[in-house]
């Protein structure tokens, strides 16, 4: 049993996608960081070493669509909350099939019948007002519990997250 | 996935676009492969020609995985009782992932089954 929305063990391995790298930034490979928010399903950043953002995913195991329960929670931890925009959140839905023998039958058992319903959010490069490329970074950095998101140029020195950057001018 | 008693496949539809390495040639092969397997014809609808876009739209809003910018490829199965499902939308993470979906399909219980509904 799980908690309504929860994704039960079998599903988080049918749906694992190790593996992966930066594209057009570094080509290192990306790191999968797991955080937790008040929603029942599970989140998921991959990012470079850099903090450059791939996507993040949100999965919950549901009928409804998590796509506006995502985008809040999205837009509380993004600076700024504008960053997080519809265009830039996909649903997909899995039902079972395309997951495997064992998370197939897992779900063809399972009551009520409900698919697992993921929210994709990805944010292509874009250019600021001063012309410049902007790619979405990810600060998991201690001093915030969770990952506060960012624009900011990719080959910039100043990639520095704005939430660290405010606790900086405190202390000092 | 519901079963359906005396229906059987009529049209596989998968809504793609050409630039998107999920859909070509990933999803086109496997999209041609299932429909053999299932003796349907194959419809592909491309979001980049604006009729098949409309139909497309109308489809994903319909029966799919509907956003403002939504997620390709979208694969549909249209069957004789009029209803239409829903069988898989690729996997934004990478496509090697929407491939390995593409394998478990054709490995599923699901194929199996809907494979006896096929007339002889």
């Amino acid at each position: 049993m799980t908690r309504s929305g929860a994704v039960s063990r079998v599903l988080v391995t049918s749906l694992a996608s190790p593996g992966g790298s930066c594209y057009r930034h570094c080509d290192r490979p990306l790191r999968i960081r797991r955080f937790a928010s008040r929603l029942p399903g599970t989140w998921q950043v991959r990012a470079c070493p850099s903090g450059v953002v791939s996507v993040t995913v949100y999965t919950e195991w549901t009928r409804r669509d998590p796509t506006a329960s995502a985008r809040t929670e999205l837009k509380r931890r993004t600076v700024p909350p504008s960053l997080v925009t519809s265009w830039d959140l996909r649903l997909a839905t899995r039902h079972g099939p395309e997951l495997g023998r064992s998370a197939e039958r897992f779900l063809a058992r399972a009551r009520p019948r409900r698919g697992v319903r993921v929210v994709y959010w990805r944010v292509y490069p874009f250019r600021g007002r001063d012309g410049k490329e902007r790619r979405l970074f990810v600060c998991f950095r201690r001093g915030h519990p969770s990952p506060v998101f960012y624009a900011a140029a990719p080959d910039s020195e100043a990639n520095r997250c704005p939430v660290c950057v405010r606790a900086a001018k405190r202390s000092g | 996935m519901p079963a359906r008693t005396g229906a059987h496949p009529q049209r596989l539809t998968v809504v793609l676009a050409p630039w998107c390495p999920h859909c070509v040639p990933l999803s086109v092969r496997n999209g041609r492969r299932l429909a053999r397997e299932l003796r349907v014809p194959l419809r592909i609808l491309d979001i980049d020609h604006r009729s098949q876009e409309r139909a497309a739209d109308r489809l994903v809003r319909a029966y799919g995985d509907a956003a403002p910018d939504y997620l390709i490829p979208q694969v549909f199965l249209e069957w004789s009782d009029g209803t239409v499902e829903h069988l898989l939308t690729g996997f934004s993470e990478q496509v090697p992932r929407t491939a390995r979906a593409w394998r478990d399909l054709f490995a599923s219980d699901w194929l199996r089954a809907t494979r006896r509904a096929v007339p002889r």
